[in-house]
């Protein structure tokens, strides 16, 4: 089982949280004799995806852009389960993590495909995949929250995944909570189809 | 210092259609007698005193419009970039208390495009620029969402014929609402909510879009290519 774990923990002051989360989910997956690949996305040289499509229709599959990403596009094609952990920023994703998930459409195709009676794009691997997310947030906000399980469960139907689990993680909470949070969500990845 | 400012959102900056889109109602709203003004997320991320115009501009104005993409189902990382360093401004100033005692009722909008047909696909970001206003202290004007944005393709509104015809009215409605210091009327975002060609058709051109520019490109028969497996 090999499991991807984005940490989009920021450098604003919010970032602890997601390393709590990060250090958990590795404990406990190294625990279960599972493989981890985890990007600390804040440190890493990710440009902004421009846009331009290249990785569709010049080069298919491979960005434009050389740099860090490419090490998170081989990892996510391997991965069983991605596991993205950050800071919940006006209910959505913080701009570290944006920044990679925005440079992942080469693993899509550019056809439009039927799902669910709507119009997304094909994955370009086979292969199931399971999408985690934990949002950490300083206090309870419910509308941050409701827009965030959301936006995940849109995101997972865009990424074809065949169990999505997210939960949200107060800032304050401790070693232990995290631990724990960890825990509800990995028995996902035993999903089979 | 515009009374009207635009930020847009698409990393293609000026060559977009979020700038078309964020364009004509700020043509709107000049004709109207507002002063405009705008700026690219890009623009504003390439130094420090970019960033500064951009903030005194946000600061300064009393209609703010979004104009984005959506990549990912939500917004372009570096527009998220840029709301994330203007909340944080504003809440050291409201935690300050003077400058946000002194600063007067402000509305903000977005302006929302994606390539899928379905246009309610735009929600989770509509839902995140909501979210932004309340956090940063803005008044939420609401969102205009739109569908099969491929089918603008960055050219000008009055290029494109009758297809953007809900368009242009949901547009003239908002520009009309504002101007009279109302929000983005409901029909304005139902028509905007419209296909503009039939979803099928969309789908077919699409599709055969992306051939077409792959065999443009030579690498017609690589279009499913693997380079990680």
């Amino acid at each position: 089982m090999n499991v991807l774990i984005l940490d989009g923990g920021s450098g604003n002051g919010r970032g602890g949280a997601c390393r709590k989360l990060k250090e958990a989910a590795l404990s406990e997956v190294r625990a279960r004799g599972w493989n981890a690949a985890a990007f600390d996305l804040d440190k890493m040289n990710i440009k902004p995806c421009r846009g331009c499509f290249a990785c569709w229709v010049k080069h298919p599959g491979v960005c434009a852009i050389q740099d860090d990403e490419a090490d998170i596009l081989k990892a996510t094609v391997a991965a069983d389960i991605r596991l993205m952990l950050t800071p919940v920023t006006f209910g959505g994703y913080g701009s570290a993590l944006k920044k990679a998930l925005d440079r992942s459409i080469p693993i899509l195709l550019p056809f439009f495909i039927r799902v669910g009676g709507e119009v997304h794009h094909p994955q370009r691997y086979d292969g199931t995949r399971k999408i985690l997310a934990v949002g950490t947030l300083p206090q309870p906000d419910p509308e941050a929250e409701r827009i965030f399980h959301h936006l995940v469960c849109r995101n997972a139907l865009n990424m074809a995944s065949l169990q999505t689990e997210t939960r949200i993680f107060y800032e304050e909470a401790g070693e232990e909570e995290a631990r724990q949070v960890i825990r509800e969500i990995l028995p996902a990845a035993e999903v089979v189809p | 210092m515009s009374q009207a400012f635009l930020l847009v959102g698409s990393p293609k900056g000026t060559k977009s259609s979020s700038r078309v889109l964020g364009g004509y109602l700020m043509s709107k709203l000049a004709a109207g007698g507002m002063a405009v003004g705008e700026m690219s997320v890009g623009r504003a991320l390439h130094s420090e005193e970019e960033m500064g115009r951009l903030l005194a501009e946000v600061e300064a104005a009393e209609i703010i419009v979004v104009a984005f993409p959506l990549y990912v189902d939500q917004l372009p990382a570096p527009l998220v970039g840029a709301l994330e360093t203007i909340a944080e401004k504003r809440t050291a100033a409201t935690e300050r208390g003077s400058e946000a005692e002194a600063r007067p009722r402000q509305k903000i909008l977005a302006i929302v495009n994606c390539g899928f047909p379905e246009s309610f696909q735009n929600e989770p970001a509509v839902a995140t620029m909501r979210q932004f206003a309340k956090q940063a202290g803005f008044h939420w004007a609401g969102g205009l969402a739109l569908g099969m944005g491929g089918a603008v393709s960055a050219k000008p509104l009055e290029k494109l014929g009758g297809r953007v015809r809900n368009v242009v009215k949901a547009l003239d409605l908002t520009a009309e609402a504002l101007l009279r210091d109302a929000d983005v009327p409901d029909e304005a975002k139902e028509l905007m909510a419209k296909p503009l060609i039939p979803k099928r058709l969309y789908y077919v051109f699409a599709n055969l879009g992306w051939k077409r520019q792959a065999r443009k490109h030579g690498v017609h028969g690589q279009l499913r290519a693997r380079p990680y497996a």
